[in-house]
């Protein structure tokens, strides 16, 4: 059980221009499970391996509970690592596997047995202790990976997209496993992944990054209702956040060829170009005034929710914008034919706003959500 | 002998599919492809094969068992098993491959080892440097070795006086030419096996190492207890082509004979050089083609051994 | 402990990294500077000193000149029986080598599996029942009782085997079949042109092999214009002084060499195998050979 402190942490390759990772600043707390999440190339695994000590750190430091480790080398930080690949060493069988850095560390033989074997048991290996990695399955491989890491009993998991070899269902079940256990165990862990959803559904906090360069880090509800930049709010949420052009007017907001009412408090000068987000949930199908004039391009029907594609018109002197897809989600019912007219009314509130130009969220006095 | 390492033997074996994998059925072209047209390609391989490997050993063969001057079918073996040199030159080599195979394989693997650990292009160097003496396998070696163990003009000649060897007869005394021998095999051979080893080290995957790293392993323990055993059926590549090549000795005695004349070294110390003495000084072609026979026979017994436990070493 | 673990290891690593290096490389080193200076100076100066070209351009003309200009009838000979066994190699290795890999034909797992066995083997367990068959047949002091052994090289099989087999899709061979190839095409215009790796790795290994070889030629060989260089090698040591002191002191006609000249024939007999080396360097420390051999 540990604190992690990432602190004003860079790493540039020699070869480039750019930072891999750009003044990384983060306090992850004891027994926290943090994720970071991005797209590919945005510095999370990097992250991780500076952390892990397997790469090396050109400026800032990092802390494991009060001691600087950047100096450390990785069998002195007391860091437990599941690599994406497993890493399972191949000439050796499961319990082999999960023992070996007990053995190392020349911990006695007994309770070396007896820490693999509650090991295997909470991760149901308990059959295929004498197995070698290639008998095993990929599920099972994955187990394997995590048990040696639960065995060492260390102040600090780090896992890096651990599930991203597992097919989808496995996928699914593995997630909430991963997710239990460590609430069971309550090791401060850091998890990679390049998938949203997994992110928002097993972390405690999810650090959102992008070009090496930290974008927010929250609760997933405050990361939802909340985001901090339009690359946030695009990011976070399936199906994606929409995001059209949006200008502001005298009494409000024009989007396309419709003008939505003023949000109060919203500080910007009429003609500043904004880009607007409208979560699926939060657009209604409007009636014959109120509402942003669109035309249905396909609904997907979900059984007990359908989405509604749709074209926006567009109304390209005021907004530049020439015609935006969007996505509504409607009662599978009231949903609408395809190629029909439509209004899509925002729900009172629910509009966040970007600036078009730097991303950054122009917040509004009105609304305020909840940080439960 | 100075054998040439065939280094990239093994996983040859694995793609091979040869017979011993169960259940293979009959091979079947894609319909519409020649059957016929592979033969033209091997032609001139397999008639060279048929002409310099399966003739000859059958012949050798057939002279082995037939009639010895003045003994009956098979006698010929009788006389090399009795002749009083057979035996002793079989002992000069196994003396010869004990001192060089356990020298070789710890020091190869300790070598590699070491370089792997190295940055590539520091690596790079060393592995060339110690490639080259390979140029040199053959009489060119043991000459270069003869100057070496000369006290008096060798860069060595350090260590050779701490050694008590004031003259060159000293060195080369018949005691120490199992240890010459090896000596003079490893400078020639080693080089190719560390090229091939670290090969294999290369297609170990980064991330067991790292995962190493993580569970606590410094370098030595990384390299012994991961590295180690990942290479280990290549550690037994070598030893196996080494110990058939070991059998084979000729040219380094053969070679060093002429400069060692004042020390009674024969001219069949070893068992290729005795089956070349009877023939070519007493024209006992058949007992030279027992010995041959002979050392045919354990060269087939190891190469089929390697063949057919190298789908297990292929499965890894 | 008054070092630290660490650089004590890095010491020691480094001391037998010298020592090896010293292994390898002094031999060699001293070979090259052995054929600059006169035997005195062998005797007497540091080891590693450097002589004179003079002195290494008048050992150069001497040991070439020696005894009729052997050194070089020995050369050409080499040149004729390594040059004339690789060729043939190639010519034989590289189309088996991709009958073996790319075409069906019965018996093609049976013929892999006899030259893996005869590849495994060393050569030299074949080289008195070779010596039996050539007399039997008549080649015997013939060009061909060495050219024709060198050509058969069931290694060079195999690595064009594991070349042609890991280098060309399937799909490229369908693809030209359908386009028409006939066999013989689809070998000359597909997968030839993509060769040369392997016909510079066959080339390479069996040139190497054919120069160096000592038991066959001394086994097939019985005249001083038959001998290639390596068994012109140790001719040479029988005449050399230091070796042989007892003909020198006889009084013998057979004009005396001394060390440098020895290392000079040495250096001459192996410079084509060295710089093919160097050549090759890249090729071979990458570890090319063992890139062939993943799984």
């Amino acid at each position: 059980m540990a604190t992690v402190t990432f602190d004003q942490i860079t790493r540039v390759y020699p070869k480039s221009s750019t930072p891999a990772v750009d003044r990384l600043s983060l306090e992850i707390n004891d027994g926290e499970f943090l994720v970071l999440v991005g797209p590919s190339g945005c510095g999370k695994t990097t992250s991780l391996r500076m952390l892990a000590g397997l790469e090396h750190v050109d400026e800032g430091t990092i802390w494991i509970d009060d001691r600087d480790v950047v100096k450390l080398a990785p069998r002195d930080r007391d860091i437990a690592m599941v690599f994406q690949n497993y890493a399972l060493y191949p000439h050796m069988n499961v319990a082999q596997n999960m023992g070996f850095a007990l053995r190392l560390a020349k911990v006695a033989k007994r309770e070396i047995e007896q820490r693999v074997l509650d090991a295997a048991k909470i991760l149901d290996l308990q059959d295929y202790l004498d197995r070698k990695p290639r008998q095993l399955s990929g599920g099972q491989r994955q187990r394997v990976a995590m048990g040696r890491a639960i065995v060492r009993e260390p102040r600090v998991f780090l896992m890096d997209e651990p599930l991203s070899n597992l097919d989808a269902k496995l996928r699914v079940a593995t997630r909430a496993e991963i997710a239990a256990l460590q609430q069971r165990l309550g090791v401060t862990t850091v998890y990679v992944t390049h998938d949203q959803v997994e992110a928002m559904t097993m972390g405690d906090r999810v650090a959102v990054m992008k070009d090496g360069v930290l974008q927010q880090c929250d609760t997933p509800r405050v990361l939802y209702d909340d985001p901090v930049n339009a690359f946030v709010a695009g990011f976070i949420g399936s199906p994606p956040m929409n995001l059209v052009q949006g200008v502001v007017t005298e009494d409000g907001v024009r989007v396309g060829t419709a003008s939505l009412a003023a949000t109060h408090g919203l500080r910007a000068q009429p003609g500043h170009q904004l880009t607007v987000g409208l979560r699926p949930e939060s657009l209604e199908l409007g009636g014959a005034d109120g509402g942003i004039p669109a035309i249905v391009s396909l609904v997907e029907e979900l059984g007990a929710e359908a989405f509604v594609h749709a074209k926006i018109d567009g109304d390209e002197a005021a907004t530049g914008l020439t015609s935006a897809a969007v996505i509504a989600r409607v009662e599978p019912r009231l949903a609408p034919a395809k190629g029909e007219r439509i209004r899509l009314r925002p729900k009172p509130g629910a509009m966040l706003f970007f600036d078009a130009a730097t991303g950054e969220r122009i917040r509004t006095a009105a609304r305020v959500p909840d940080r439960r | 002998m100075t054998v040439t390492p065939a280094p990239a033997v093994p996983s040859g074996l694995a793609s091979a599919r040869l017979g011993g994998r169960a259940g293979r059925t009959r091979e079947q072209p894609p319909t519409g492809v020649s059957r016929t047209a592979g033969y033209w390609f091997v032609a001139l391989y397999v008639g060279l094969l048929l002409l310099l490997g399966i003739a000859p050993a059958a012949y050798a063969i057939y002279l082995a068992f037939a009639a010895h001057t003045g003994g009956g079918f098979a006698s010929a073996f009788h006389a090399a098993f009795t002749d009083y040199r057979f035996w002793p030159a079989f002992g000069h080599v196994l003396e010869f491959m004990a001192l060089w195979l356990v020298s070789q394989s710890v020091l190869v693997v300790g070598l590699v080892l070491m370089l792997h650990s190295m940055a590539q292009r520091v690596g790079a160097v060393f592995r060339f440097l110690f490639y080259i003496p390979g140029a040199l396998a053959g009489a060119a070696s043991v000459i270069v070795w003869l100057f070496m163990l000369d006290p008096q003009a060798s860069p060595f000649a350090l260590i050779l006086h701490w050694f008590g060897y004031a003259q060159f007869n000293n060195t080369i005394a018949p005691g120490n030419l199992p240890a010459i021998f090896a000596i003079m095999a490893f400078w020639t051979g080693a080089g190719g096996w560390i090229v091939v080893m670290y090969g294999a080290l290369n297609n170990v995957p980064h991330e067991l190492i790292e995962a190493a790293q993580i569970d606590g392993a410094n370098p030595f323990q990384t390299a012994f207890r991961i590295k180690l055993p990942l290479i280990r059926k290549w550690v037994v590549y070598m030893l196996v082509l080494s110990f058939a090549g070991g059998t084979q000795l000729f040219v380094e005695p053969t070679v060093l004979a002429p400069a060692a004349q004042g020390i009674g070294i024969t001219k069949y110390w070893s068992p290729n050089q005795l089956a070349w003495f009877v023939a070519s000084e007493y024209n006992q072609y058949n007992e030279a083609a027992v010995i041959s026979v002979v050392l045919l026979a354990l060269g087939l017994v190891i190469a089929g051994f390697l063949v057919w436990r190298g789908r297990l070493f292929g499965a890894d | 402990m008054a070092i630290p673990r660490r650089y004590a290891v890095r010491f020691v690593g480094l001391v037998v990294l010298l020592f090896f290096t010293a292994f390898f490389g002094v031999p060699i080193a001293w070979l090259f500077l052995a054929s600059t200076k006169t035997d005195g100076q062998l005797l007497h100066s540091t080891p590693l000193a450097f002589g004179s070209l003079s002195t290494f351009a008048h050992t150069f003309h001497r040991i070439i000149t020696y005894s009729g200009d052997s050194l070089l009838i020995w050369l050409k000979n080499s040149a004729i029986y390594s040059f004339g066994g690789t060729a043939l190699a190639i010519l034989a290795a590289i189309p088996a080598g991709y009958g073996l890999a790319l075409t069906h034909f019965i018996g093609r797992r049976t013929l892999l599996s006899i030259t893996l066995i005869v590849m495994i083997m060393p050569a030299t367990a074949l080289v008195l029942p070779l010596f039996l068959e050539m007399n039997k047949l008549g080649l015997y002091g013939t060009v061909w009782s060495l050219i024709l052994p060198f050509g058969f090289f069931p290694f060079g099989v195999y690595l064009a085997y594991i070349y042609f087999s890991s280098t060309i899709p399937k799909d490229l061979l369908a693809a030209a079949r359908i386009d028409g190839a006939s066999e013989w095409g689809v070998f000359r215009y597909i997968a030839l042109p993509l060769a040369r790796p392997v016909v510079g790795l066959v080339g390479f290994f069996a040139f190497v092999a054919s120069w160096n070889n000592f038991f066959l030629p001394f086994v097939m060989t019985y005249d001083n214009s038959q001998y290639p260089v390596q068994i012109g090698l140790q001719q040479l040591i029988g005449s050399t002084a230091t070796f042989n002191p007892a003909d020198y002191t006889a009084g013998a006609s057979v004009e005396v060499l001394r060390r440098p000249d020895l290392a000079m024939g040495v250096l001459i007999a192996v410079a084509p195998v060295l710089i093919v080396f160097l050549f090759a360097q890249r090729t071979l420390v990458s570890g090319m050979l063992a890139g062939a051999t993943k799984e």
